[in-house]
């Protein structure tokens, strides 16, 4: 196919470059000889590019083939960093991700204040843990604020008593401290928007970590409870 | 709010502050020594002022956070941003701002096989065509737009390549040519600006007549503007990503009709009279 010549000429020269290279006779002016320092600068950058493009496309490939087949939730393993913050837990003490070492977490963000959709999906969340028996010992349920002028420690313990009390944590901090966890996790938050409390835009993602930390699935509440469970439950079994 | 607090970027990238400080640096002294026509300083400094603005500032959260934003910034980076900087033909101001050093390792990038044979190969008339529009179809398939909006490093990506193949399809078609010898008459370049149009139309039609929520990641990470439905926000960017992109094909034939088609002496004689 004449069509496809071009794509087959750029396909070889990806593969090996020297083979269409010039040959170098013995004799170089010196132009010559900087000329051709640069062009194997240009050669180094040009195999980096094709690596780095390479690795694009197997990350495309990878995340295509195995997110919708595996696992009911949206999977987003390597997408999102690893869990890190520095937070002051519903009990008033300073905490760090470190603490939950060793147990799968599903972080929300939320307020106090959310009338709609927090408490809808904290009590899907409770729900969750529920269906999963003794293996919810094995999970914390962080609820992280979105309004931290209001919602101080024991406003958080108040508010997380309804749900699961045992296995939720709730986790307040500074404007900044809280915006750099949505941050990470590409979660909208915007503190100085001011346009009142109640207004407070917020997402509907779970965040499922591994028991080491890592960022695994995204839950939504289009995902049934009993989905949401299953997948933990694999999380369980394959996370130790 | 304080006006300041706007110009702090969302999201640090070092590498565009380098690019963009070292392009302007290399443009504001090949101004210097030639003197181009204020026409041309304009277009340039607004086209590489607005790429920056669109992605290096506060609007960036807005972008990563709702839909029809996210368009607007494309457009942006896409289509106007590229089409001002090409249309004031930096090209030999850069050149001639650059060091001597600079211009031989450019020269000799130029020289190098594959990089002229890749060139020659991107701006074949149809690879020019199905890049361009093929990568704002790309982006948008809903499960690529999941992980590019919910990865930083996939998003930078995006926004890099948006702004590559602008300039590469706008480089080649408003501007009469002769690097890497390619050569296209005004009529092919007005039917390539042309031939980009249809694909826009038909994807922003797709997205503006879905019933159903094609881009779930925005309600999943939360939307930047509150009282906007989801439906609303994708309806918005639909009809944005619909006909700026005739708009801006149209702006560039009036342009190529304008500098290439009308002769002179129609102009000649118009003017006066």
């Amino acid at each position: 196919m004449a069509v496809a010549r071009p794509v087959f000429l750029l396909a070889a020269i990806l593969r090996n470059p020297g083979a269409i290279e010039l040959s170098k006779n013995g004799l170089q002016t010196d132009y010559e000889r900087t000329a051709s320092r640069c062009e194997q600068m240009i050669r180094v950058q040009a195999f980096r590019i094709r690596r780095y493009i390479c690795g694009m496309i197997m990350a495309f490939l990878v995340s295509g083939c195995s997110s919708h087949r595996d696992w009911h939730v949206d999977e987003v393993a390597g997408h999102l960093p690893d869990l890190e913050f520095i937070l002051t837990a519903d009990d008033g003490n300073a905490t760090t991700a470190k603490a939950y070492g060793g147990y799968v977490l599903l972080m929300y963000f939320g307020f106090t204040g959310c009338k709609a959709e927090c408490p809808v999906s904290m009590a899907r969340l409770a729900h969750v843990m529920q269906l999963l028996g003794d293996s919810a010992d094995r999970v914390r349920i962080l609820f992280v604020t979105l309004d931290p002028e209001h919602d101080a420690p024991p406003v958080l313990h108040r508010y997380i008593a309804q749900f699961d009390p045992e296995r939720t944590v709730g986790l307040t901090g500074s404007a900044g401290d809280i915006q750099s966890l949505t941050k990470r996790y590409r979660a909208a938050y915007r503190p100085r928007s001011g346009v009142g409390n109640t207004r407070i835009n917020h997402g509907d993602a779970v965040y499922i970590f591994d028991s080491q930390g890592h960022a695994r699935l995204l839950a939504t509440s289009s995902h049934p409870d009993e989905d949401v469970a299953e997948d933990i439950r694999r999380l369980l079994k394959s996370g130790i | 709010m304080d006006l300041l607090h706007w110009f702090i970027p969302w999201e640090e990238s070092p590498t565009l502050v380098v690019l963009i400080s070292a392009v302007a640096f290399l443009y504001s002294r090949g101004c210097a020594r030639n003197k181009p026509e204020f026409r041309r300083k304009a277009a340039f400094w607004i086209g590489l002022a607005s790429i920056y603005l669109a992605s290096h500032t506060q609007l960036d959260y807005y972008a990563e956070h709702q839909f029809f934003i996210h368009r607007l910034q494309h457009v942006v980076l896409h289509h106007l941003g590229p089409f001002l900087i090409v249309l004031s033909r930096p090209l030999p101001l850069l050149a001639s701002g650059m060091p001597e050093k600079w211009g031989e390792i450019f020269a000799a990038a130029g020289r190098w096989r594959p990089a002229a044979l890749a060139a020659r190969v991107l701006w074949n008339p149809f690879v020019a065509v199905a890049l361009f529009a093929g990568l704002i179809a790309f982006w948008l398939l809903p499960p690529i737009h999941f992980i590019a909006m919910i990865d930083w490093r996939l998003y930078r990506f995006m926004n890099w390549s948006v702004i590559a193949s602008g300039l590469l399809f706008w480089g080649l078609v408003l501007n009469r040519h002769s690097l890497f010898s390619i050569n296209l008459s005004p009529w092919a370049r007005i039917a390539m600006m042309l031939a980009v149009v249809p694909p826009q139309i038909v994807l922003g039609a797709i997205i503006f007549f879905s019933s159903r929520e094609l881009y779930t990641v925005y309600t999943i990470c939360g939307r930047a503007i509150g009282g906007l439905s989801a439906i609303g926000d994708q309806q918005i960017g639909g009809i944005i990503l619909w006909i700026h992109g005739a708009m801006m094909s149209m702006a560039g034939i009036l342009i190529v009709v304008r500098r290439e088609l009308v002769s002179e002496k129609l102009l000649a004689t118009r003017l006066p009279g």
